[in-house]
């Protein structure tokens, strides 16, 4: 019998009258997964373990190129370590957003992993793989995150592990209690809460969290002893990286926490009710893309020369319109040349005034071209002419820059943004989202 | 008083890669209540501060969580060339010397 059946089957038996809890392994698998937590997790009995293993937020680099974010050796410990927890207790494991983004090579990357475990370690199991079948772009990487109806369909189809493509972070939580027949404002708010492991707790972190969810509401505790999710800590967690604190949109329906009620069990428990759950009319899908737009070369300089400091403006304009003036004597203009001054305007989007002469500034020229033998030249170009550039009342005539090592010109790479960030509406996210089951 | 002494947690972070959210949360009931009270924290005191239309601001308030949350679009999408902050975790700095 695998995993999701039998914990289906006995949720079945019980008829309402046991809760289930779900263990929130990491907010993001592959960045390491704290032993100690995890394993006091475990101890718990739990009835699901669940990871996030991806998000927007790295930006469109991964998404991008298909690498994923986090290192190879620890993403194989992550893997290992809830692989090993989930079959030991014959709960099911589900895997959401699969190699930092979540396309196919992200996924095909992460299940590679997996099987070299299972290899490894002699484990067999049944796993359902989520595929993502939004339109396939050859000059993109686009990808649909995926619902909890996703995840339920894996579950029903009687699975070990679950491991899905981009997916929301809720849907890996909130699916199984759905499916048990719990009711799902509360599942899904539970879920939005531990996709984060602790960091709803005083203080924050990334260790593992419980969270025991009834008919009426749920449970949070953190398996780490020092991390306490108060009523304060966990309804502030609603702020987080969300643009509406009581309002969550899923595509199978919207999730309202206006009404949402939060209590102290103990000084390290917090009992969470009244989220409604209203379902959608009709689904949508939010989808994400990322497109090459040419590779990187950057360049790493400093300077402590207050008359340079003072006219860095002028100087990085005149200097970037001799180096126009070379590199494109028999070539097009196919570059852009950015500047971020840090001491200035490095970190800052809007401008700010300087009250204080500066001590020291970090330069850093950042050039997109077309092929990165370009973008290299802009840059080496650059650096030789911003290190002698004369101007008006210069003393310091041997160079203006100070570089921390060399070369000072580094190419980086591919350069991706993001060209889709839309939502879609979704007659049949079945077709959208299929289902493959592998026997591991 | 500057709003850097009175709230516990000022913070920022993209809320997809268009916007970002700033967070301002408080210790005790009564900060939250001065701070939603002096009317620093509103559309037409921020939007100058990030360079947008008043109306493209929003604030709300959040009781529960002692926090006042504002949604701010961001002037360039999140990593594309030029963006300095991809994550969006550093443009709280504005709101820290707003008088409360």
């Amino acid at each position: 019998m695998t995993a999701s059946a039998r914990i289906l089957d006995h949720f079945s038996k019980a008829n309402g009258s046991e809760p289930i809890r779900i263990l929130g392994a990491s907010g993001q698998l592959g960045y390491g997964v704290p032993t100690p937590a995890f394993s006091a997790g475990l101890e718990r009995k739990p009835h699901l373990i669940g990871c996030d293993m991806g998000s927007i937020d790295i930006g469109p680099y991964y998404l991008g190129s298909g690498e994923l974010a986090t290192a190879l050796a620890a993403t194989r410990r992550d893997l290992r370590k809830v692989l090993l927890g989930a079959l030991k207790l014959k709960i099911p494991l589900i895997i959401g957003s699969a190699g930092s983004a979540g396309a196919k090579p992200h996924l095909e990357q992460t299940l590679a992993i997996i099987r070299e475990i299972a290899r490894e370690e002699g484990l067999g199991f049944r796993m359902g793989v989520l595929l993502d079948a939004t339109e396939v772009d050859a000059a993109a990487n686009i990808v649909g995150q995926m619902g909890m109806s996703a995840f339920q369909r894996a579950l029903a189809a009687g699975v070990d592990v679950v491991v899905a493509g981009r997916a929301c972070d809720t849907a890996i939580f909130a699916a199984l209690p759905a499916v048990a027949g719990f009711p799902i404002g509360p599942a899904q708010h539970m879920a939005k809460i531990i996709e984060c492991a602790s960091l709803c707790c005083v203080p924050g972190g990334r260790d593992s969290i419980l969270a025991t969810l009834d008919q009426e509401g749920f449970e949070l505790e953190s398996m780490a002893p020092q991390r306490r999710a108060t009523p304060v800590s966990v309804a502030a967690h609603s702020l987080c990286e969300q643009s509406d604190p009581f309002t969550v949109q899923e595509p199978e329906g919207r999730l309202d926490l206006s009404r949402a009620t939060y209590h102290a069990l103990d000084d390290r428990r917090t009992r969470v009710v009244g989220a409604v759950w209203e379902e959608a009319r009709e689904p949508w899908v939010k989808i994400e893309g990322a497109r090459h737009v040419g590779e990187r070369a950057i360049l790493l300089c400093g300077t402590a020369d207050p008359r340079f400091i003072a006219r860095h403006e002028q100087l990085l304009q005149e200097v970037e319109s001799v180096v126009r003036d070379l590199v494109c004597e028999d070539a097009a203009e196919d570059y852009v040349l950015t500047w971020r001054v840090y001491g200035v305007n490095g970190v800052r989007m809007t401008p700010v005034t300087q009250n204080t002469p500066l001590g020291e500034a970090f330069i850093l020229g950042e050039c997109i071209a077309p092929t990165r033998p370009r973008a290299a030249e802009v840059v080496r170009t650059t650096k030789q002419y911003l290190l002698h550039h004369g101007y008006e009342g210069r003393l310091s005539t041997a160079g203006n820059l100070a570089f921390p090592f060399t070369p000072p010109e580094v190419s980086v790479g591919p350069a991706y943004r993001f060209n889709v960030y839309h939502l879609m509406r979704a007659s049949d996210l079945d077709a959208l989202f299929p289902l493959e089951i592998e026997t591991v | 008083m500057q709003l850097q002494d009175l709230a516990q947690v000022v913070r920022s972070k993209n809320a997809g890669p268009r916007r970002f959210t700033l967070d301002v949360i408080f210790r005790s009931d009564a900060d939250y209540q001065r701070a939603t009270q002096s009317e620093a924290l509103i559309a037409e005191k921020i939007a100058p501060l990030y360079g947008v239309a008043v109306d493209a601001v929003t604030v709300i308030n959040y009781p529960l969580g002692r926090a006042i949350k504002i949604v701010v679009p961001r002037q360039i999408m999140s990593g594309d060339p030029g963006d300095r902050d991809v994550y969006g975790a550093q443009q709280h700095t504005p709101l820290l010397r707003l008088e409360i």
